[in-house]
C-alpha cells in the first residue's frame, strides 16, 4: 500500500534502528522449476536474466551501504528461490559486494539455502570461501513419491548425499527443512522421514506443515478434488510425533516450527521473531528499521529496471538522510515499492504474534522496554482468555504458549493482534 | 369507451396449463403489443417469473378488439397464476372481472387446481369459458379432455372450446365467445365513485399507486379521492391503464381496470381490499373487501445484518402492497437478534417473499425453519395461539397442543392409488373419499375402470406434515401424474412436542421446532448431526444435543480443533501476516455465538436452509 503521507501524526516513540546491528536478507528470486505448492516470489525460465540481476542486487547492496553509513550486520541470509542455482562466483561477487558496503561482524551468520539437486562439490567450496558458515537445504521429505507430488528435483537419496558432501567440504552448521500435512502423507511416512533428519544429526531443522496456498497447482489440485485434503488432525499427529521424537534426540523446539540443538538456533530468524531490525535486498524482499516495515519492487524485471534509475538519481550534496528518510528516498529513486508506517498499536500486535512463536515466549521486561507498559496492564483479559482454554502460560518472567497453543497459535496470535490494536497507544512514553 | 362494449375476464388454470401463453396469443391477436416487444410469456414481467418459468403476480392488460359484428370493444385481461401458494390472487382478479377462461391442458386433464380454481370462480358468479389447450401437442387428448369437463362440470360439449397457445388454433373463436358469453360490467356510472384496489405498488416518486376496478363512477387526475377504509385523502397525481406497463389516461369508467396514482407515501394508509371514492361525493358505502387471510406458514425473518432491522421493516411493509398475502409482526430471538415472524400461503410463497426482499430491495436475510400455527390449551383453561416454536409454553403446563389439519384433493391415474395411499398414511393423514373423475365404465372395455381412469382422492392431514417434501414425494411415487390441492380444515390435538437444540449445553432458540413425538427422534438426530458437520471445531469440545422438555434424544460432538497455526514466515513479510490475522479477527467478529460458540453466518444459515430442503 504506497503512503499518502510520509509523516505520520504520531510516531511510535521506540523504533529499533541499526544500531544494534541488522540482518540482512537476500533475495534470488530464480528456481529450475516451480514446485506446485509455493507462492514465494520466484521463477523458473528467466534464467537470462541472471546476471543482469545480480548486477542489479550488488548496486541495490553498495546504494543501502551509503545511505545507512555503512552499518554494523550481525546476521545475512541468502533465500529465494533458489540461491544454490545461481553461479557460484556470483555469489562471491554478491558476498563481496556487501563486505563492502556494510560492517559484517566476525561471527556474523551467513546461511544460504540450498536445493540438494544442486549440491557440487565446486560449488560447495566456493561458498564456504566466499564465507557462507551455514547451509540450509530443503529436503522436504525422504519419500520418493512425495518428493514426485511436491515437484522437487531430487530423490531422498540425492538429499542424504548432498548432506554428506556438504559435511564433507566442511559445513559444520546445518539445516534440513521437512514438510508434513502433505496429502496423501501418512504417518508412518512422516515418521520415517524424521527419523533420517535425526539420524542425519542435522544442527537445526525446521518442520513445516503444508499450507494450501491460493493460486497454487497443488492447491487447486486439491480444491479439484485430484488430491485429498490433507487432514489436520494427522497434521497435528504428525507435529506432536516430532515434538516428541526431537525432543529424545537432543533438539529444542526454540519456535514453532523450527528445532535446533542447543546454541544453534537460526540467529538470522531470531531476528525476524524479535521484531529487530533487517534488510531485505532483491525484488518483494521485505525490511524493517526505523518504525517503518518497506519492501522492494515484486516484479525481477521492475526492480532491475528501478535498481539502474537509481544511478541517475543521486541525490544533490547537503546533510546525509537519516532514519527513516532514507527508506523514502529509496521509494522515490530506489527499488523500494511499498512503505507501511508501523504505529504504535501494529507494533505491540507484531511484537506478540511473532514473539509468542518462540518457546521462550515474551519477556515481560521486553514489552516493558519497548512499549512503557506491562503485558498485564494491557492484555489481562486476552491473558486470562487464553490460559482458561489452556493455549498460554503467563508467569512474572513472561507469556508463551503451551504445547496446545503451539498447535493452535493463530487463535492466540487473533486475539492479541484484535486487543493490541484496540488498545489506545500508551501515552506514558509519547 | 361504453360501458357496454367493455369485457372484464380472467384467465384460470392449473399450474402450466398455458395460461400465460394463451395470453400472449390474445396480446398478439389484438394487436396490443408491437411485434417486436413481445416476449414469450409477456405477462410474466418479474424476473423472478420469468427464471422460475411460472407465473406469481396476477398481471392485467388492456386490449382493443373489433369483432365481427364490426363493433369495437375494450377487453381487460387478468392473467393468474397458477400455483396454490397464490390463489389469493387469483380469487382477487376474479373480483374484478365478469367472465373467466378456464383453461385444461389436453395432455393431462383435469388437474387440482382446475378444480379449486372453477369452483372459486362460481362463488363470484363468473361466465366461465371452458377451453380445452394445447391440442398442438401429440399427446393431446381433446375429446378425452373436453368429456371430462362435460362430466366433471356439467358444460355442454359445444360450449367447450378448443386451442392452442402455441400455434395460435381457436384464438380467434375465443375473442368472439368472450364478447357473446361473457357480460359487460353492471355498475352506475352516474353514481359517486366507487374503485376496488385489487393490488397496489410503492413508486417512489407517485407513492402509492393502487390498481383498482372501477365499479361506480369514475376517477380522474387531479381528483379529490378519500379511500374508505382507512378514511386517508389523496391528491390522484394519475389514472391509467395497463399495455402491461403504465399508460396514462384521461379517466377510469366504469368497468375498467388500471391504476391510481395516490401521491401517498404511506403504504399503511392504502390497503388491498378497500374503497376508492371522490372525497367531495362520497359513496354511502364501500364495496365488499376480500375475505381475511389465514396464513398457513410462518417463519422468522432476520436481517443478516442486525443494523438492517428497520430497512427490513421498510421492506416487508413495501412489499406487502405489492403481495396481499404476506402478513408479519416483529419477533426478536436471542440467536438472531430483532426481525419478523412473517406468514405465508406456503412454502413457494415464503420463498418469493424472500427472493422479492432480497432482490427488490437489497435485503440480507435469515429464515427459521417454517412453522405452522399451533393452539396451545394451558393447564389453567387458557388458550394461546403459537406459531414460533420457541415460544412454546412449558410442557408442565401445556394441558393439549392442537394443530393445523387441512383437506387436501388429490387427483391422480387410479394405479397410483396405493403409492399415494401409502404416502398419505405413513405421514398421519386420514382417508375421506374417492371419486372416478369419469364415468365409471370406459368406452375401451365397456366394464369396470381401467388402470388409466383418474380419480379424485381426498384425505385429511396435519398440515405440518405436507409442507415438506411432499409434494415432491407425491410428484415422484406418481411419476408426475398427480396434482394436488389443499384446504385449511380446522385444528386438532396431537402428541406435540417441543424440540430444542442445545449447543455446547445453550439452547439455540432459532433451532426450535414443534412435532409429532413419532418425528422427534429421527429429526433431532439429523439435526444434530447436521449442525456436527456444518459448526467449525472450537477450542474446546462442542456437545450438540436435541432435547425434549429437558430429555436429550440425540447427541453429537465436535471435537476440539487441534491444528491452526501458520507455519512459514515467508522472508520478512510481517505486514501480510499482521493483515491475514487481523483479517481473521475481523471475520470472527461477525460470527453468530451461541454462547461461547462461534458459528459463522453462512453455517447458521446453512442449518436453517436445509431444514428446508
Ligand atoms: N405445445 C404447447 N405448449 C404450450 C402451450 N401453451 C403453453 N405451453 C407450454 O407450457 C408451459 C407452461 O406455459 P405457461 O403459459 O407458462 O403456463 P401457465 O399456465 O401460465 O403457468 P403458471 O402461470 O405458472 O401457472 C410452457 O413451457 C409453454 O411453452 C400450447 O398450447 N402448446
Ligand atoms: S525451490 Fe523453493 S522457492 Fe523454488 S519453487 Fe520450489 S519451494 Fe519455491
Ligand atoms: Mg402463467
Amino acid at each position: 500500500m504506497p503512503l499518502a503521507h510520509p509523516k505520520p501524526s504520531r510516531t511510535w516513540p521506540w523504533a529499533p534502528g541499526t544500531e544494534r546491528g541488522i540482518g540482512l536478507y537476500v533475495h534470488i528470486p530464480f528456481c529450475e522449476t516451480k514446485c506446485p505448492y509455493c507462492d514465494f516470489n520466484t521463477y523458473s525460465g528467466i534464467e537470462a536474466l541472471i546476471p543482469t540481476y545480480m548486477a542489479a542486487l550488488r548496486a541495490e547492496t553498495a546504494r543501502w551501504g551509503d545511505l545507512l553509513g555503512h552499518p554494523r550486520v550481525r546476521t545475512v541470509f541468502f533465500g529465494g528461490g533458489t540461491p544454490s542455482y545461481v553461479p557460484g562466483a556470483e555469489m562471491t561477487a554478491i558476498i563481496a559486494a556487501y563486505q563492502s558496503a556494510f560492517d559484517v561482524m566476525q561471527d556474523a551468520e551467513v546461511t544460504l539455502e540450498a536445493n540438494p539437486g544442486d549440491v557440487t562439490v565446486e560449488k560447495l567450496a566456493t561458498w564456504l570461501k566466499a564465507g557462507v558458515n551455514r547451509l540450509s537445504m530443503g529436503v522436504q521429505s525422504f519419500d520418493d513419491a512425495l518428493l514426485k507430488m511436491l515437484g522437487r528435483r531430487h530423490t531422498a537419496q540425492q538429499a542424504e548425499i548432498a548432506y554428506g558432501m556438504a559435511r564433507e567440504a566442511g559445513f559444520t552448521n546445518m539445516s534440513l527443512d521437512l514438510m508434513f500435512g502433505l496429502p496423501e502423507q501418512t504417518l508412518a511416512q512422516w515418521q520415517e522421514s524424521v527419523e533420517r533428519v535425526v539420524s542425519l544429526g542435522s544442527e537445526h531443522l525446521s518442520l513445516y506443515g503444508l499450507q494450501l496456498e491460493h493460486g497454487t497447482p497443488l492447491e487447486a489440485a486439491v480444491r479439484t478434488g485430484r488430491l485429498p485434503e490433507p487432514d489436520q488432525d494427522l497434521a497435528a499427529d504428525m507435529y506432536q510425533f516430532a515434538v516428541e521424537r526431537l525432543a529424545a534426540a537432543g533438539y529444542l523446539g526454540y519456535e514453532i516450527s523450527n528445532w535446533a540443538k542447543p546454541g544453534l538456533e537460526s540467529r538470522h530468524n531470531l531476528m525476524y521473531w524479535r521484531c529487530e531490525s533487517y534488510l531485505g535486498l532483491g525484488p518483494g524482499a521485505h525490511s524493517s528499521m526505523f518504525g517503518v516495515r518497506f519492501a522492494d519492487i515484486k516484479s525481477p524485471r521492475g526492480y532491475v529496471a528501478a535498481v539502474r534509475g537509481m544511478a541517475g538519481a543521486r541525490p544533490e550534496s547537503g546533510p546525509p538522510l537519516t532514519g527513516r528518510d532514507i527508506v523514502f528516498e529509496m521509494k522515490a529513486h530506489g527499488p523500494v515499492d511499498f512503505i507501511e508506517e508501523t504505529t504504535e498499536p501494529m507494533a505491540r500486535a507484531e511484537f506478540l504474534m511473532m514473539g509468542l512463536r518462540l518457546a521462550e515466549g515474551i519477556q515481560e521486561s521486553d514489552f516493558r522496554t519497548r512499549f512503557g507498559a506491562g503485558l498485564n496492564e494491557s492484555f489481562a483479559g486476552v491473558i486470562s482468555g487464553l490460559t482458561d482454554d489452556g493455549l498460554l502460560k503467563s508467569d512474572q518472567q513472561g507469556i508463551r504458549l503451551t504445547p496446545r497453543g503451539r498447535l493452535l497459535g493463530n487463535e492466540a496470535f487473533r486475539r492479541f493482534v484484535e486487543a493490541a490494536e484496540a488498545a489506545p497507544p500508551t501515552d506514558a512514553r509519547i | 369507451m361504453k360501458q357496454s362494449h367493455i369485457r372484464n375476464f380472467c384467465i384460470i388454470a392449473h399450474i402450466d396449463h398455458g395460461k400465460s401463453t394463451l395470453a400472449d396469443r390474445l396480446i398478439q391477436v389484438t394487436g396490443a403489443v408491437a411485434a417486436r416487444d413481445m416476449t414469450e410469456q409477456h405477462l410474466d414481467t418479474m424476473d423472478l417469473e420469468r427464471e422460475r418459468g411460472i407465473t406469481i403476480k396476477a398481471q392485467a392488460i388492456r386490449l382493443a378488439y373489433t369483432a365481427k359484428d364490426g363493433q369495437a370493444y375494450e377487453l381487460n385481461l387478468i392473467d393468474t397464476p397458477g400455483h396454490v401458494d397464490f390463489s389469493y390472487e387469483v380469487s382477487r382478479s376474479l373480483q374484478a372481472c365478469e367472465g373467466a377462461l378456464l383453461l385444461v391442458d389436453a395432455t393431462q386433464g383435469i388437474q387440482a387446481q382446475t378444480l379449486a380454481n372453477i369452483y372459486l370462480a362460481l362463488e363470484h358468479n363468473l361466465t366461465i369459458i371452458p377451453i380445452v389447450n394445447k391440442v398442438d401437442m401429440i399427446a393431446a387428448n381433446p375429446e378425452g379432455t373436453a368429456q371430462e369437463i362435460i362430466q366433471a362440470f356439467g358444460f355442454k360439449r359445444e360450449e367447450i372450446l378448443t386451442a392452442s397457445g402455441k400455434t395460435g388454433a381457436g384464438v380467434p373463436e375465443i375473442l368472439e365467445e368472450i364478447i357473446a358469453r361473457v357480460g359487460p360490467p353492471t355498475g352506475d356510472a352516474g353514481a359517486p365513485l366507487r374503485a376496488l384496489i385489487f393490488d397496489s405498488k410503492y413508486d417512489p416518486y407517485k407513492g402509492v399507486m393502487a390498481y383498482v376496478r372501477v365499479q361506480d363512477g369514475a376517477v380522474r387526475e387531479s381528483d379529490k379521492v378519500r379511500l374508505m377504509g382507512t378514511g386517508v385523502d389523496a391528491d390522484v397525481l394519475e389514472v391509467g391503464y395497463f399495455t402491461p406497463e403504465l399508460r396514462k389516461a384521461e379517466s377510469l369508467g366504469v368497468g375498467q381496470v388500471g391504476y391510481v396514482a395516490t401521491g401517498l407515501k404511506n403504504v399503511r394508509d392504502c390497503r388491498v381490499g378497500d374503497t376508492v371514492t371522490l372525497s367531495a361525493r362520497q359513496a354511502s358505502a364501500a364495496l365488499a373487501g376480500y375475505k381475511p387471510l389465514k396464513p398457513m406458514v410462518f417463519t422468522g425473518l432476520y436481517p443478516v445484518d442486525g443494523e438492517s432491522y428497520p430497512a427490513l421493516r421498510e421492506a416487508l411493509e413495501k412489499l406487502q402492497l405489492n403481495d396481499a398475502a404476506l402478513q408479519f409482526e416483529p419477533e426478536s430471538s436471542a440467536a438472531l437478534g430483532f426481525g419478523f415472524r412473517a406468514g405465508f400461503l406456503g412454502l413457494l410463497h415464503m420463498d418469493v417473499v424472500q427472493e422479492r426482499l432480497e432482490r427488490e430491495f437489497g435485503m440480507n436475510l435469515i429464515a427459521t425453519a417454517p412453522s405452522v400455527s399451533y393452539i396451545v390449551e394451558l393447564t389453567d383453561g387458557k388458550e394461546v395461539t403459537v406459531d414460533n416454536p420457541s415460544k412454546m409454553p412449558d410442557p408442565q403446563k401445556i394441558g393439549e397442543t392442537r394443530e393445523p389439519w387441512v383437506n387436501i384433493t388429490v387427483i391422480t391415474p387410479a394405479k397410483f392409488i396405493g403409492p399415494i395411499m401409502e404416502l398419505v398414511t405413513g405421514r398421519r393423514g386420514v382417508y375421506v373419499k374417492m371419486e372416478y373423475l369419469q364415468s365409471t365404465t370406459r368406452p375401451e372395455d365397456g366394464k369396470t375402470p381401467g388402470q388409466n381412469a383418474r380419480v379424485l382422492l381426498e384425505y385429511n392431514i396435519p398440515l405440518a406434515e405436507i409442507l415438506v417434501d411432499f409434494h415432491d414425494q407425491l410428484k415422484s411415487r406418481t411419476q408426475g401424474y398427480a396434482s394436488m390441492d389443499y384446504a385449511l380444515a380446522g385444528h386438532q390435538a396431537g402428541d406435540l412436542v417441543k424440540l430444542d437444540v442445545l449447543v455446547n449445553h445453550e439452547p439455540v432458540d432459532a433451532l426450535s421446532l414443534v412435532l409429532h413425538r413419532s418425528n422427534a427422534q429421527r429429526q433431532g438426530r439429523e439435526l444434530a448431526s447436521r449442525l456436527k458437520a456444518l459448526i467449525p471445531r472450537q477450542m474446546f469440545e462442542v456437545p450438540i444435543q436435541a432435547a425434549i422438555g429437558g430429555k436429550i434424544i440425540a447427541r453429537e460432538t465436535i471435537p476440539a480443533m487441534r491444528k491452526d497455526v501458520l507455519a512459514k514466515c515467508y522472508g520478512g513479510d510481517i505486514t501480510r501476516k499482521r493483515k491475514l490475522l487481523e483479517k481473521q479477527a475481523e471475520g470472527k467478529k461477525r460470527m453468530k455465538r451461541i454462547g461461547s460458540v462461534e458459528v459463522p453466518q453462512e453455517a447458521f444459515m446453512a442449518v436453517l436452509r436445509l431444514d428446508r430442503d
